[in-house]
């Protein structure tokens, strides 16, 4: 790439290769003064590593260059990759990358890859210490405080180990680079740390969209780091070959849920939450379609006093009760161990050359960030003294207590946060700011210059007897979205950056996937959380329950827009019918809203609130996705990302009332409804999850059309009223032109009826519905156990479907002519909808867990003290 | 002396528990005055997994779980211990005065003393406060030996707080115990540990029992024993030495220690999870604390 400085500013221009010239002029700034350029030795000259990248990026021009960036958004749409999905489903926050990635040469990165070898050695000692004999402590190496006065000391902890030379699994250090060019360390993850995923992530998307550069570009893969942790993992249930390993999440709502879901996908392991876990005989199960499995190792994301409510914190609903006892009887072990959050502290940092001296008799090569610890007085007086150039944090990491920035604080300010050090000086650190490097970020269709840090992982290697640490070759790199230095955060908005780390020669490829791809689904099927399954019944329940609403309320608004007037005793059936589908009671039963009928319309579309509407089945769906995002194809993820957007555009058309047309706008959503349960049939493989999936589906079809028939058609009306009824009913479940094809002259209510509840050939048929649930719940694991006699699902299908095939449906049709009302339909109807209905529940007692949360047992206090 | 002691737990549930996973601190550990000699642990319903440990402070505690249905669970714990005589003729006028005691913590010269200092901080039901420290400052003078303005602090409690069962609870915290002057035992050893703390001197809390006699004439009942909190002041080089403000008097060889800790939270009788048990649950206590002949 050719740049030349522009006289007067430290931009710099760069050559566009684009013909058309009419692209925007782009530039993209230098650092401010004092800051390290990652790419550029000065104005005019790259680094040499920078080169290559830089040229290319000049030959994609910008327009390649969005090109690639939107192609990448996209497929991380499309893969789920979410960071801090809020409790509205539909404001999900996309990971965002930027095309150019962090380079970072060889000969640097042997420094940082020892460099953060021997911090993750030294962290491992210093927390064998602190849950074991204190030596630290006790030789006044560390002071007692920043231990004894840390919530994350946890002292049920104790003498706890894991099995081998280390007992932190997993490390994850964030580091910059300082003005001198020099690494510094600003702060380390113990308990849980996450980016590893994402950082994968990042590289999977980034090869994809820039394929020819990144492998010219001879980029260290990361494949290994994870073929280790997994070797690790093993290696840490020592009592058998095969071991049972899982992944602790918090749940969707967990910031990095994305991250939880593409790790158990690549690594195999099955997702867990704390309720799908429970202790017995002293030893943690996975509650699984098969009953209770054991399991070995926990690879956790749950925050270390959330693990058990027993012995840490009571109100917790994320653990396990019981855990902390099974770890220390030796029966599971949790990665990292429950305790480790507390080498997070940044108060250590002030120590780490001491206690590396004293453990290794040498400092440490790649050093931390200055931190004054205010529990000591000289740091205090200096922290006091020198407030306007530092950084003032908890010294125990806490997230509601955000670290201050002295330079930014008004005198009055100033004066309040020393009072608040004052009166707990050994609850604050004070650390040096460090002015991060600049990288070129693709930011707002342009090159800008970006604050960056790092953050890299290191993994135990102790598969063979040696027990060494590993780095990952890469890591994450973050840059800030404006030109302002302040700490780039997620929460504070950040784009990341894939990260690579340059080999000087090829290398040779591993990829977890190819290896594996055949065991893990076989291991995963086996071992589904009933809470799995569950929410794929749901999905398919509520994914049917949707589509049915959509087409009833489609066929609605063609009636009602019809060329021919509507007559009112048609008008009323057809929007109770839609009231009693729904649920949405009372709804068309007032007769006010019968007359005006809009913006009920609209609430049982768009009232997210309102039990049975469109939107809150569609957000229920969307829910229940979440829960099992693992299982989900990426195909999958495009359709509920669809289903999403389309959601949105729906209330948008509806914002000042009825659109013209508004059965068109429902089209999208039923397509896409459609699409969904035709992809499931596709590619889903015929395992358990897609039975449950299918199970619901069929459940809920039945009911639908069960109830729609009833609603619709006891009722008997005249003539050419009742054809229109007929016609409405046949067009929601779409199957108006095979009805006339095939009856022409015949087309009464008695042949509706027998396309819609007996025609075997009739996917919409409730007898097709019945016999597809009857074959796949035999075919549910435990159901086969040989009984004489059938078991209560069975019995309830069967009787349903011979109570259909037995009905007479001449005689069903008729009215009765006192009543104008077909009441033997009537009560069929109602029959049957209460036998699936039960079937739905004792399915659901079979198979899902229904265990109520943990609560505390009352404490003695009170009761007999002296 | 020889004591048997019996402590009853017995917890009855509107509806049935699963599960339930539990930690109980009821086992005496030995100490400088005490050695257990026999432990009996008789658990109804049988559990499916039970453990017995030391934990972070060096307690015994025992863990167990159940996982038959039931409404009902007994926790029956009978301990032997042989108490050593007399430790009141301790005199509390030598030692580090005030001043030196807070010197000695400060510079921290030894392993003992540094880790001491885990008892100078604020711990999960004890805060140090200004309030704290102003209540307790009067008995307090730099050059009074250490030990006898704590036997004063102790006295001061027991003149000026009212021993209240239905007062307080566990929840009841230490600045309005302060504010109303009643409470039982454990809120009287938790004020006294927030006292010291707050001026400067580690504190920590013992938990255990006392046998009470019965009125002249009158035969003692059973069950009518309970358990007991009192607390321990750390002087710089001397080590632990043990008040009950309950009590106003130093304890001796009537009180039994069943653990220690920051505070009652770290030595809690009996902790636990249990699953379903409707909303109701029904606890019920009984001590006796029995002496023996050798």
């Amino acid at each position: 790439m050719r740049a030349s400085s522009v006289t007067g500013s430290s931009s710099v221009q760069m050559e566009q290769s684009q013909v058309s010239g009419q692209e925007p002029e782009i530039n993209w700034s230098s650092p401010p003064a004092g800051h390290f350029n990652e790419a550029y030795e000065d104005l005019n000259k790259p680094r040499s590593h920078w080169e290559y990248l830089l040229e290319s990026i000049n030959s994609l021009g910008f327009s390649g260059l969005e090109d690639r960036h939107k192609k990448a958004s996209r497929i991380l749409r499309d893969d789920g990759a979410t960071y801090n999905l809020s409790v509205d489903p539909l404001s999900a926050k996309t990971w965002e990358l930027d095309p150019i990635p962090m380079l970072i040469p060889s000969d640097d990165w042997v420094e940082i890859e020892s460099g953060l070898i021997e911090r993750t050695d030294l962290l491992n000692l210093i927390l064998k210490d602190l849950y074991g004999p204190r030596d630290l402590i006790r030789q006044s190496i560390i002071p007692p405080e920043i231990i004894y006065g840390h919530p994350g000391f946890l002292r049920q902890c104790q003498g706890i180990t894991v099995p081998g030379e280390h007992q932190l699994t997993m490390h994850a250090a964030d580091m910059v680079r300082g003005p001198d060019g020099k690494i510094v360390i600003i702060g380390d993850r113990t308990q849980a740390p996450s980016g590893a995923g994402y950082a994968l992530e990042n590289r999977t998307v980034l090869s994809r969209v820039m394929p020819s550069i990144f492998r010219d570009s001879q980029v260290h893969r990361l494949a290994l780091f994870f073929q280790t942790l997994r070797n690790t993992l093993s290696s840490l249930a020592t009592e058998t070959e095969d071991p049972q390993i899982v992944i602790l999440t918090p749940g969707a709502y967990s910031e990095t849920y994305f991250e939880h879901t593409y790790l158990s996908n690549y690594l195999g392991y099955p997702l867990v939450q704390g309720s799908d876990l429970t202790v017995r005989d002293g030893q943690v199960w996975l509650k699984s379609l098969n009953g209770l499995s054991k399991v070995d190792v926990i690879l956790r994301r749950v925050d270390d006093i959330y693990c058990d409510p027993v012995e840490l914190k009571s109100d917790s609903f994320l653990g396990i009760p019981g855990l902390v006892e099974v770890i220390r009887a030796g029966n599971v072990v949790v990665s990292n161990p429950i305790g480790s959050g507390i080498l997070e502290t940044p108060a250590l940092l002030k120590y780490l050359p001491q206690i590396s001296q004293h453990f290794f008799g040498r400092e440490l090569t790649l050093p931390s960030v200055d931190t004054w610890w205010c529990g000591d007085k000289n740091d205090l007086a200096y922290v006091k003294a020198n407030l306007d150039r530092l950084i003032i944090k908890p010294a125990m990491r806490q997230v509601d207590n955000p670290s201050v920035y002295g330079h930014l604080l008004t005198a009055a300010k100033k004066a309040e946060v020393l009072a608040r050090i004052e009166k707990t000086p050994h609850l604050y650190v004070a650390q040096s700011y460090i002015s991060p490097s600049y990288l070129p970020s693709w930011q707002d269709n342009q090159i800008s210059s970006r604050p960056s840090i790092f953050r890299s992982f290191t993994v135990s290697n102790q598969a063979n007897s040696q027990s060494t640490y590993s780095v990952m070759a890469g890591g994450l790199t973050r840059v800030g979205l404006s030109d302002s230095d302040t700490v780039v955060t997620n929460q504070a908005g950040s784009q990341s950056k894939d990260t690579w780390i340059l080999a000087s020669e090829p290398e040779k490829q591993v990829s977890l996937i190819e290896e594996h791809s055949g065991l893990k689904d076989l291991a995963h099927e086996s071992n589904l959380p009933s809470r799995v399954v569950e929410n794929l019944f749901w999905l398919g329940r509520y994914a049917e329950r949707a589509e049915s609403t959509l087409r009833l309320i489609r066929t609605i608004f063609m009636q009602l827009n019809g060329i021919e007037p509507l007559p009112e005793k048609c008008k009323k059936l057809l929007l109770q019918a839609l009231s009693t589908q729904t649920n949405c009671l009372p709804g068309f039963m007032d007769k006010n809203l019968l007359e005006n009928p809009d913006q009920e319309l609209i609430n049982i579309i768009l009232d997210g609130n309102r039990p049975g509407s469109i939107k809150s089945s569609l957000l229920a769906l969307l829910t229940s996705s979440e829960e099992v995002k693992e299982m989900l194809s990426a195909d999958t993820h495009r359709i509920i990302n669809d289903l999403r957007d389309h959601l949105y555009e729906l209330e948008r058309s509806f914002i000042s009332g009825l659109p013209s047309a508004p059965e068109e706008s429902l089209d999208p959503l039923v397509t896409t409804l459609l699409a969904l349960s035709g992809l499931s049939h596709e590619s889903m493989l015929r395992g358990v999850g897609w039975k449950f999936q299918e199970i619901g589906r069929r459940t809920e079809r039945t009911l639908q059309t069960a109830r729609l028939l009833q609603s619709l058609l006891t009722e008997a009306l005249s003539g050419s009223q009742q054809q229109l009824i007929l016609e409405s009913v046949l067009l929601s479940v779409e199957a108006l032109i095979t009805f006339r094809r095939r009856y022409r002259a015949h087309t009464d209510v008695a042949h509706g009826l027998e396309l819609l509840m007996l025609d075997a050939t009739n996917p919409r048929s409730i007898f097709y519905q019945l016999e597809r649930l009857k074959n796949h719940y035999m075919e549910l694991p435990q159901a086969n156990i040989s009984l004489p006699s059938l078991s209560p699902g069975e019995k309830l299908l069967v009787k349903s479907l011979n109570d259909i095939q037995l009905a007479d449906l001449e005689r069903i049709a008729k009215s009765d002519p006192d009543a104008n009302s077909r009441n033997l339909l009537n009560d069929l109807l109602d029959e049957l909808t209460a036998q699936v209905e039960e079937f739905s529940t004792v399915l659901s007692d079979q198979y899902f867990d229904h265990q109520s949360g943990p609560q505390q047992l009352s404490s003695t206090q009170g009761v007999a003290f002296l | 002396m020889i004591y048997r002691i019996r402590h009853i737990t017995k917890y009855n549930y509107s509806r049935a528990v699963s599960l339930c996973y539990n930690q109980a601190h009821l086992l005496p550990r030995d100490t400088d005055y005490q050695s257990c000699r026999k432990t009996q642990i008789n658990i109804t319903p049988k559990p499916a997994y039970m453990s017995q440990r030391e934990d972070y402070f060096g307690n015994n505690y025992f863990y167990f779980s159940l996982q038959k249905s039931h409404k009902k669970l007994v926790i029956d714990v009978t301990t032997e211990i042989d108490t050593l005589p007399d430790r009141s003729s301790l005199n509390l006028d030598l030692g580090n005065s005030c001043l030196q005691a807070r010197q000695l913590m400060e510079d921290a010269n030894t392993p003992e003393i540094k880790e001491a200092r885990e008892y100078l901080l604020d711990s999960p039901m004890i805060k140090a406060s200004k309030g704290l420290q102003e209540y307790a400052q009067e008995v307090f003078d730099d050059n009074l030996p250490l030990l006898s303005a704590v036997r004063a602090l102790t006295s001061k409690i027991f003149k000026e707080f009212k021993y209240d069962p239905a007062s307080t609870t566990v929840a009841t915290p230490l600045d309005e115990v302060l504010e109303n002057k009643h409470g039982v035992c454990q809120d009287f050893a938790h004020l006294a540990i927030g006292c010291l703390r707050s001026l400067g001197f580690p504190a920590r809390y013992v938990s255990g029992y006392l046998e009470t006699l019965p009125p002249p004439g009158e035969v003692k009942l059973v069950g009518a024993d309970a358990s007991h909190a009192w607390f321990a002041v750390f002087s710089p080089g001397e080590g632990w030495f043990e008040f009950d403000p309950t009590n106003d008097n130093i304890p001796a060889d009537q009180h039994i220690t069943t653990a220690w800790g920051r505070d009652y939270s770290d030595v809690t009788p009996m902790r636990g999870v249990i699953f379903d048990g409707g909303n109701s649950q029904e606890l019920s206590v009984s001590v006796d604390v029995q002496r023996i002949p050798d």
